[in-house]
């Protein structure tokens, strides 16, 4: 049997049919975003434009809004916020999570607490965090991170047990040192673990953070958000929510999709 | 002196909270020489898996005595003693190209940065695939990915190369042209193979001796066909390799105690 290739072949590039799927995938995506803001105006045509704004006069408000400069201030403490309770749920999630999925001992002991903590209301952690640590900015960080803390560890540890254990005893049989095992084999199986899970918590610690703003701060868009609505001036919540909508956004789309696309090119070969 | 020297070799498993363990093998007594190509045949766990892993210093927990020209084998690796792998699946890095992993085995093995390329297009070039040095394995046939494993083994020069039933995943063509292919590198180097096969023919086309063993528990090497008086190169239609090969399911029908095994 012999394979002939071209000689000027060295690496695959993206064939027709991917670029024409890559076009319809981008064209789904345009048609997707048209759809959600439609299905906003017909809503806002269906419902009082007191209880549900139509997108043009939140966006023009949201522009006065970045105009005045206020609501940088507030991205900013919540953005802060965020990224602190991200940092320590992902942290914990992560080690709970490999204990979890490495060890059987570990993996039956957390399983109790997984399961308690994932059953309490957030409400209730984050009541509890303020009356407990203060009514300051820790417990609003703490209390943000605790209910997402078990939802991510079963993330986590269900990717861990996933990890192909044939690919660490090819690495073996070859003598690999332990740097090269971890390095080489574990770490590439877990960064798409690690990855999955940051966009995961992501999503869910900030909703938390609007929550815990909410409840006991006086700052940040949660509690702008909470202001306007106590003045029952929906435009004005909608434009807050929109601001931080766009800056998730960014992140998701620009700072993780592009990690994504760097560090998993080979799955897309 | 052997270079491979395996005496009175006992191994037995034990389940979590079982009271009884499962023996695996007993008494094997088996010798390598140099260069020496052996299989090793018989039916579903008789226990040669556990066998190469033991060869392949990847299990430890086992009575007897395993020596490598007379020094265990942790000693001789420390010594620079190399050992490859072959398994039944190709067990490439998805996220590595092809020649990343070459690449990985050779800096396993300690092979200078400098060294690598010539050995990976050298490798590559043998096993026919050096025109898919860049590509990634979720590129590759099945077979393709099959000879990228065999290339990975080679590269490193080996002592001694263990295949657990390294062609088993494919079709008789490609296993065909796969085992021509490894014949092809092992007259370049001449590396010791021990392998695992269920296959009486390619373990017959392939092997100088077949070792046959019997059914578990406690798998023993119950017979040895010599196939060495078959001369190298050889070929499927060759009746000297088809009256081997028939002697080697006879005796493997003789120590499976399974008597539905046709003889071809």
């Amino acid at each position: 049997m012999t394979i002939t290739v071209p000689a000027t072949m060295t690496r695959p590039k993206r064939s027709g049919f991917s670029r024409a799927l890559f076009r319809a995938d981008r064209t789904i995506t345009v048609l997707s975003v048209i759809s959600i803001v439609g299905a906003w105006y017909l809503g806002s045509w269906a419902l009082s434009v007191r209880v549900l704004p139509a997108p043009h006069i939140v966006a023009a408000v949201l522009i006065e809004e970045l105009q005045k400069g206020q609501i940088y201030a507030d991205i900013a403490i919540t953005l802060g916020r965020i990224c602190a309770a991200f940092t320590i749920a992902m942290t914990v999630s992560a080690i709970l999570g490999f204990t979890m999925g490495l060890s059987h001992v570990a993996g039956v002991f957390f399983r109790v607490w997984v399961v308690c903590f994932i059953t309490i209301p957030a409400l209730v952690i984050m009541l509890t965090c303020y009356m407990v640590i203060g009514l300051n900015d820790k417990a609003a960080i703490v209390g943000a991170a605790i209910p997402i803390i078990p939802i991510l560890t079963i993330n986590i540890r269900e990717s861990v047990k996933g990890i192909d254990l044939r690919l660490l005893g090819m690495a073996k049989a070859f003598r690999a040192s332990r740097q090269q095992q971890i390095l080489g084999v574990v770490a590439p199986q877990i960064a798409p673990i690690l990855l999955a899970s940051a966009r995961f918590g992501l999503g869910l610690v900030w909703k938390m953070v609007l929550f815990a703003e909410l409840l006991g701060r006086g700052d940040g868009i949660g509690y702008r958000i909470e202001f306007y609505y106590q003045m029952f001036n929906m435009t004005e919540v909608f434009a807050h929510a929109l601001s931080f909508v766009i800056v998730m956004l960014f992140i998701e789309v620009v700072i993780l999709g592009t990690i994504e696309k760097r560090i998993f090119r080979w799955r897309t070969q | 002196m052997a270079q491979i020297d395996l005496r009175n070799i006992r191994k037995e498993f034990h389940g979590r909270g079982a009271s009884q363990g499962w023996l695996a093998l007993d008494g094997i007594d088996l010798s390598l020489e140099v260069g020496e190509i052996v299989g090793l045949l018989g039916p579903s766990g008789c226990g040669k898996s556990t066998l190469l892993n033991i060869v392949a210093g990847l299990d430890h927990a086992y009575e007897g005595s395993f020596t490598i020209q007379g020094k265990s084998i942790e000693e001789q690796i420390a010594a620079g003693f190399r050992v490859a792998y072959v398994f039944q699946e190709a067990r490439l890095l998805p996220w590595k190209t092809v020649r990343g992993n070459v690449e990985f085995a050779l800096k396993a093995s300690k092979f200078p940065q400098s060294e690598w390329r010539e050995r990976v297009d050298r490798v590559l070039g043998l096993v026919e695939l050096g025109k898919f040095a860049e590509f990634y394995p979720g590129q590759l046939s099945g077979g393709m990915q099959q000879r990228a494993s065999i290339a990975r083994a080679f590269a490193i020069e080996p002592d001694i190369l263990l295949m657990d039933e390294p062609f088993s995943a494919l079709d008789e063509m490609t296993a065909r042209h796969l085992r021509q292919s490894l014949l092809n590198i092992w007259s370049a180097f001449r590396t010791t193979i021990l392998f695992v096969s269920h296959n009486a023919v390619e373990a017959s086309f392939l092997a100088d001796r077949v070792m046959i063993m019997g059914n578990g528990p406690g798998g023993k090497i119950r017979q040895e066909v010599s196939i060495s008086g078959v001369k190298r190169p050889r070929s499927y239609v060759d009746t000297d390799l088809f009256e081997k090969s028939k002697g080697v399911i006879n005796a493997l029908r003789a120590h499976s105690g399974r008597s539905e095994i046709i003889v071809a």
